[in-house]
């Protein structure tokens, strides 16, 4: 497959390095654009448009980091910032927006009672996304 | 499908210009809209607290000549350090002392030799009373540390003499305790780098020819350590100060191992010793001179009492240690080596070709034992450091006067790397012109020297006098008596001092003083000025509705950045017009020609300057239409800026020449509108407007 534009959503988690890196490790033989995408998820009784500062710093906060860390990989990494209800619709928006050959996300999982537990967010992308997608595991620290 | 709603150019149309646009979008599903924060400036700017910070993206340079200068800069200054990094720049005590307290320390080097000089012109016998001389010294020193430790209490924040003067005395005493520890800071870093470098010639003679250039470079070294700020300056700084201490402790506990132990060593012979007989009596005044001259080893001990923020916290905890630490070290070493030579009979050298420590070494240790050498290095870099102490003190202290606006606001300002950098600039600038003015020589240096620091004493010891009897705190009747006390004895010395050393030079300080003083305060009533006038009178000062202004357009030809800058003028104001200077009658008529045939909606007056000027009738119509009308007048000038800096010189910058002569012309405001050859896409110069068809 010939990657062109792969998109990195960020949650802020120990993971967000890792898979910077793995998607610019993926990216470099076909010199595809890297995108890394942030979303502040907008509590219901809020406007979608509010300003949420705290929020707004943090995500900027994850994205400046994921620069750095790209950046020593070799790679440039153009950022978004997003709010919306869902993160997940969000992402797989913008990866149709932008036309993404690859979504590659980190799966922060948990196990409980001998299942395997991942976020609603990483199903939703799973099933709903238009491209190739690829969860990159780490078991959530307690 | 997504599509755009919003408007993507953020910063556009009727919404202030922000650094942030907000883009909403529709998902694929219905109610799947989402908000893309647009940030062009990510990167550069970071949200923190309601408020952007300016990363360090903002700052680099962009070219490749300016990133080879930053390259440069961070090799020589280090990298900059944020305003939060400011903690770790403090310094702990052990630092603190090398680099505050080397100037005070160092005297130990020469305080004994000093007082011993003046003595010795009464004879050998008269020596003898260099030992209570020198306890009298460290008693002073004693009441000053004790004074100075009340005023670190009392005053936290630094400042140090010129605070406590200020505030019991009045402004103009405390601007004299400035001015003279300005001056001494000056002197101080002169002194000391001479010295410094005359203890070098005194191994490497060849030193001594160019010693202006030595003592340059070595100043040159002190400005680079101390921009790279104060924790690596004392970094730097720390090793000298305690090789010297700790060399000199050992000496003189081997010293007084041999006297205990009765193996008394024979005293050096200097090349050209002080007669037995004396030339004068021993009279008070001579003991008063010597009193005066080891005084000079109170010298420094106020830079700790200035430089309490420099400290970790708790600041005022951390200088008081630091202040007794200093005044124990210099006692011991100052005592210890006054006692040795004493005792051993050391007789000082009437042509300052070997110093009393040397001889006094020599006599313990023998000459060419690796130990003489340590110490005598040791030494020699301890006072090329002691100039830092001025370093440390002068912008500190110029900061202070600056956040009291009595000097200019760059001294408060702090470099990249959290030091004052225009006052370890301009200290190092003074001090070498200084130096230079001097030839170098310590000798020539030495009588403007101390007067500045007894003043300051002065002032602020008696300045604590009023301030005790005025707040009367829980034991004010002894906090009174000690700085009386201190009022009296370093009143006393200044007198002396100051008496003794008029004609060879004091006279110099005596009447720069003054004139530093009237700078001071002529500085502060300008600032104050200018505060009056910008002051609002009420916090909550409504916007004044102001009318359109009268825009004037000075125009020289019919081009494209005229066109600009009459449709700018035309957007800020309906009451437009354009201004000619022609410098003949033709040009006039036939200018006002083609204004009139390009528009009759902006009127235009022609002015004919026979004799070719083109400025002065300019501002002399200004002036006229500024008479007749009391809306502010704006200038509007269209500015042709060309592509590259070296086409400057083919232009003749007459709207540049136009700015500068109104910069300071009141009630009038001045809109430059640039125009770039690359505002019109193609690349070329702009040419003249065609004339219409007729």
């Amino acid at each position: 497959m010939q990657l062109k534009r792969i998109l990195v959503p960020l949650s802020g988690t120990s993971v967000d390095p890792d898979v910077i890196r793995v998607a610019v490790s993926l990216g470099k033989p076909a010199k595809a654009e890297v995108m890394a995408i942030y979303v502040i998820e907008v509590r219901w009784n809020l406007p979608l448009d509010a300003i949420l500062e705290p929020e707004s710093e943090r995500g900027e906060g994850v994205l400046d980091d994921a620069v750095k860390v790209a950046e020593k990989a070799g790679a440039h990494l153009e950022t978004e910032l997003v709010q919306a209800r869902e993160a997940a619709a969000a992402i797989i928006d913008t990866a149709r927006d932008r036309k993404a050959d690859l979504i590659v996300l980190g799966m922060p999982f948990r196990r409980r009672l001998g299942r395997v537990y991942v976020g609603k967010t990483v199903q939703s992308v799973y099933v709903g996304a238009h491209c190739a997608v690829l969860a990159y595991r780490q078991e959530e620290t307690r | 499908m997504s599509n755009d709603k919003g408007n993507e150019e953020s910063g556009e149309g009727d919404e202030p210009p922000s650094l942030e646009g907000r883009d909403a979008k529709f998902g694929r599903r219905p109610g799947d809209r989402y908000i893309r924060i647009v940030r062009p400036a990510a990167g550069e700017f970071r949200r923190r607290g309601g408020h952007y910070v300016a990363t360090p993206r903002v700052d680099a340079p962009k070219g490749g000549l300016g990133r080879a200068y930053q390259a440069a800069r961070r090799v020589l200054f280090g990298s900059r350090l944020t305003s939060e990094e400011e903690e770790g720049e403090r310094l702990s005590k052990k630092t603190g002392l090398a680099i505050l307290a080397s100037d005070n320390i160092s005297s130990s080097a020469y305080a004994t030799e000093e007082a011993m000089r003046v003595l010795a012109i009464a004879g050998a016998a008269a020596l003898a009373l260099t030992m209570p001389i020198a306890i009298a010294v460290c008693v002073v020193l004693a009441v000053v540390i004790l004074s100075e430790s009340r005023v670190i209490r009392a005053y936290p924040n630094g400042g140090g003499s010129y605070l406590v003067a200020k505030d019991n005395h009045g402004v103009i005493p405390g601007l004299i305790a400035a001015s003279a520890l300005l001056i001494d800071y000056v002197l101080t870093v002169a002194v000391s780098t001479a010295a410094g470098v005359a203890a070098i010639s005194s191994f490497v003679p060849a030193v001594h020819e160019h010693r202006v250039l030595w003592s340059l470079g070595l100043i040159a070294l002190l400005t680079i350590g101390n921009l790279r700020g104060i924790r690596e300056a004392g970094v730097i700084f720390a090793a000298p100060t305690y090789v010297y201490i700790l060399s000199l402790l050992g000496l003189i506990a081997y010293g007084l191992f041999r006297i205990v132990t009765g193996d008394m060593p024979a005293a050096a012979v200097p090349r050209d010793a002080f007669q037995s007989q004396g030339l004068e009596l021993l009279t008070p005044l001579i003991v008063l001179r010597a009193f005066a001259s080891g005084s000079v080893g109170l010298t420094g001990s106020e830079a700790i009492a200035n430089g309490v923020p420099n400290f970790k916290p708790p600041e005022p905890r951390n200088a008081v240690i630091t202040l007794v630490w200093m005044g124990a070290i210099f006692g011991t070493l100052f005592l210890g080596l006054t006692y040795l030579a004493t005792s051993i009979g050391i007789v000082p050298d009437h042509s300052e070709a070997e110093t009393v420590n040397s001889m006094l070494t020599r006599s313990l240790v023998g000459e060419d034992t690796p130990f003489y050498y340590v110490v005598q290095i040791s030494t020699a870099v301890i006072l090329l450091l002691a100039a830092n102490t001025g370093f440390s003190g002068f912008p500190r202290l110029a900061s202070v006067l600056a956040d009291d606006r009595f000097m200019p606001r760059q001294f408060a300002f702090r470099g990249e790397r959290l030091a004052f950098s225009f006052g370890i600039i301009a200290l190092a600038l003074v001090s070498a012109a200084v130096l230079a003015a001097f030839e170098g020589s310590v000798t020539k240096l030495v009588p403007l020297y101390t007067i500045g620091v007894f003043l300051a004493f002065t002032l602020s010891q008696s300045g604590l006098v009023r301030r005790w009897w005025r707040l009367r705190d829980p034991g004010w009747r002894l906090s009174m008596v000690i700085n009386t006390f201190g009022t009296v004895v370093t009143g006393t010395v200044l007198v002396v001092v100051a008496v003794t050393k008029f004609t060879i030079g004091a006279w110099i300080v005596l009447v720069v003083m003054p004139v530093l003083v009237g700078m001071l305060y002529a500085i502060n009533r300008h600032y104050r000025s200018v505060q009056d006038a910008l002051t609002l009178d009420r916090p909550d000062e409504p916007i004044p509705v102001l009318k359109p202004p009268v825009v004037l357009i000075p125009v020289a030809r019919l081009d494209r950045a005229t066109l600009q800058a009459v449709a700018f003028a035309r957007s800020i104001s309906p009451t437009v017009r354009a201004v000619h200077i022609a410098s003949t009658a033709e040009s006039a008529a036939e200018f006002a020609r083609r204004w009139r045939r390009w528009t009759t909606e902006v009127p235009l007056d022609v002015i004919e300057s026979p004799y070719r000027s083109l400025l002065k009738p300019l501002l002399r119509y200004i002036e006229r239409i500024d008479e007749r009308d009391d809306r502010p007048i704006t200038i509007v000038l269209a500015e042709f800026v060309p592509r590259n800096w070296w086409e400057w010189i083919l232009h003749s910058q007459t709207a540049l020449r136009l700015k500068l002569s109104l910069l300071f012309r009141p009630n009038t405001i001045v809109i430059d509108i640039p125009y770039h050859t690359e505002d019109t896409g193609h690349g070329h110069t702009p040419r003249e407007l065609e004339d219409p068809p007729q």
